[in-house]
């Protein structure tokens, strides 16, 4: 391509982006290989020394779990009401029935995490110490490890979902009338619309969805640190509030920029399973 | 014949009850968080609640006498230089990323879109390093510069995505006329899509507002943001409840007011990236 006005007009873009994200991940890599510890003002080489020190604590593999454990709980709940929404906004529901739903959305999530503390705590939340209590559940939900993770995740649902409706709903709407007509005619019923037109056609949108909810997991981090800090325990620790105690309570930045390099790996890995499929669905559907 | 029709009554009732009881599960947080904020201290830790009370209006004249106004004005500025600097450098790039064809082309706009991809974690660490290196630590222009790394992939693939459905004979009559590519640019291509602009700079601003991790990590004292002062009041030893809901509902006025403004498009925007 010769040097047009294009170049001229797309080169402060990749400027910036190459100062404030690719070379701070080059540095990344880099940081990766010291040792550099805070509070230890001598700083070397180590090659592979922090993911040796990383992968050896059952810290990080606690946390992997438990990033593991929140990526499907929040991603089996979310896809299923987000595709109920989508659904159900398709055939029902007003405007601004749709504006509420989609509001939390635009919520900083930190003021999600800080309201459903609020409702759950275990001696004055509405839910936590009055409605669960009356209904027989004597439990503290931020203070019992399987009741946090999933306090949590409810959270998580309350704030993202809108997220998955809207795709789903663009989805959804992209789909022509008549294959559900000409499914009618067949005598199909709703459910066989569903699984037969509905769900393979959205396949492309669902891999997207699940995509987004992979890179949201990893990147969530004020809605477990206003709820429970990674507690009770390290019950609610995912990888992001590991990676803060690693670096700013251990002081520890070369272990946790080598945590930031398995993080990146993980969206990577994900991404590339995701377009793989994604593409290869694309592809086998235009022949 | 009868067998469809109750089928599609009973789908009714089962879609209606369920939009009812989504909207109840996404109101009814928020509606205690607004009365919360008007109760006294010892009211909000009663057991069980009062629904019915006097409301009390110390919680929002504590934000403004305490000083917790600071950090909307932090908020506000890095949010509005993230607005000029991402239409600034976005628009441009995302036009003539629109009028661009072949490998170079779908190879930039992929780099860009990856980057949403990617986990935030991974910059923190370096961006603190550097910023600490250079003296910006716990400064709005940090935050800002950080901030870029959110919007300005977001505004240019939603301002891509538009211009390319755009016509393209407008903008190659006038260069066709002697009218350079920044005169079609701002005279031609820009005016016809002014409400997108307005769109995404909105989606910008609420993007920014909300973000919580860069501005975390990046501030201590002087800078902090409106989230980050949620976070640390939430952090604090004797827990104000309801000064905390009312910085809480406050942190959402602008979304609020600018989802009421561009609903349409910003829900697509918010969407977007992601569809395409």
């Amino acid at each position: 391509m010769t040097i047009d006005w294009r170049f001229w007009f797309v080169v402060p873009m990749i400027v910036a982006l190459a100062t404030v994200v690719l070379f701070p991940t080059v540095y990344l890599f880099w940081m990766s290989t010291q040792h550099w510890l805070v509070t230890d003002p001598d700083r070397y080489f180590t090659g592979l020394g922090n993911f040796a020190r990383l992968f050896d604590g059952a810290d990080f593999w606690q946390a992997l779990r438990v990033t593991g454990a929140y990526l499907t709980l929040s991603t089996v709940l979310m896809l299923g009401l987000g595709m109920g929404l989508a659904l159900t906004f398709a055939r029902a529901g007003r405007g601004w029935m749709r504006a509420i739903v989609v509001m939390p959305l635009v919520i900083p999530p930190v003021v999600a995490g800080f309201t459903w503390r609020f409702l759950l705590n275990g001696e004055i939340g509405f839910l936590g110490a009055y409605l669960l209590p009356m209904a027989g559940l004597d439990l503290n939900p931020l203070a019992e490890p399987r009741a946090a993770l999933f306090s949590v995740v409810i959270a998580d649902v309350w704030s993202r979902t809108p997220f998955m409706f809207l795709i789903f709903l663009a989805a959804l709407q992209s789909i022509p009338r008549d294959y559900y007509e000409a499914a009618r005619m067949d005598g199909a019923n709703p459910f066989h619309e569903f699984f037969f037109i509905t769900l393979p056609l959205m396949k492309g949108a669902l891999f997207v969805a699940i995509l987004f909810r992979l890179v949201d997991a990893i990147n969530t981090f004020e809605l477990i640190y206003v709820m429970t800090r990674g507690g009770p325990g390290r019950a609610t620790q995912i990888l992001s509030i590991f990676g803060w105690r690693t670096a700013f309570q251990e002081l520890d930045f070369g272990r946790a920029a080598a945590l930031g390099v398995v993080m990146l790996v993980i969206c990577l890995i994900g991404a590339l399973l995701m377009f793989r499929r994604f593409v290869k669905g694309d592809a086998e559907a235009r022949t | 014949m009868s067998a469809p029709r109750r089928h599609e009554r009973l789908l009714t009732v089962i879609r209606w009850t369920f939009l009812t009881a989504s909207i109840v599960f996404v109101v009814f947080p928020l509606i205690w968080l607004a009365l919360a904020s008007l109760k006294t201290r010892a009211a909000a830790l009663e057991v069980p609640p009062a629904f019915i009370f006097t409301p009390n209006f110390a919680a929002y004249e504590k934000i403004v006498a305490s000083g917790l106004v600071d950090a909307f004005f932090n908020s506000f500025s890095i949010a509005l230089t993230n607005v000029i600097l991402s239409l600034a450098i976005g628009v441009p790039a995302a036009y003539a990323l629109a009028r661009m064809r072949g490998p170079i082309q779908e190879n930039l706009s992929f780099w860009v879109l990856s980057i949403r991809l990617a986990p935030l974690f991974a910059i923190i660490l370096p961006l603190y390093v550097l910023f600490q290196k250079i003296g910006l630590l716990d400064t709005r222009l940090a935050v800002a510069l950080a901030h870029l790394t959110l919007t300005l992939p977001l505004s240019v693939w939603l301002l891509m995505t538009y211009f390319r459905a755009m016509p393209v004979d407008l903008d190659e009559a006038a260069m066709l006329d002697g009218a350079k590519p920044w005169q079609t640019l701002y005279m031609v291509v820009v005016p016809i899509a002014r409400p997108m602009i307005a769109s995404v700079a909105v989606i910008v601003f609420i993007f920014s507002w909300n973000e919580f991790l860069l501005a975390f990590f990046l501030t201590s004292r002087d800078a902090q943001t409106v989230p980050v002062v949620v976070a640390g009041l939430a952090g604090t030893m004797t827990f104000d409840w309801p000064l905390i809901a009312a910085i809480s509902l406050c942190s959402m006025v602008p979304a609020l007011i600018f989802i009421g403004f561009a609903q349409r498009h910003i829900v697509e925007g918010l969407a977007s990236g992601a569809v395409k």
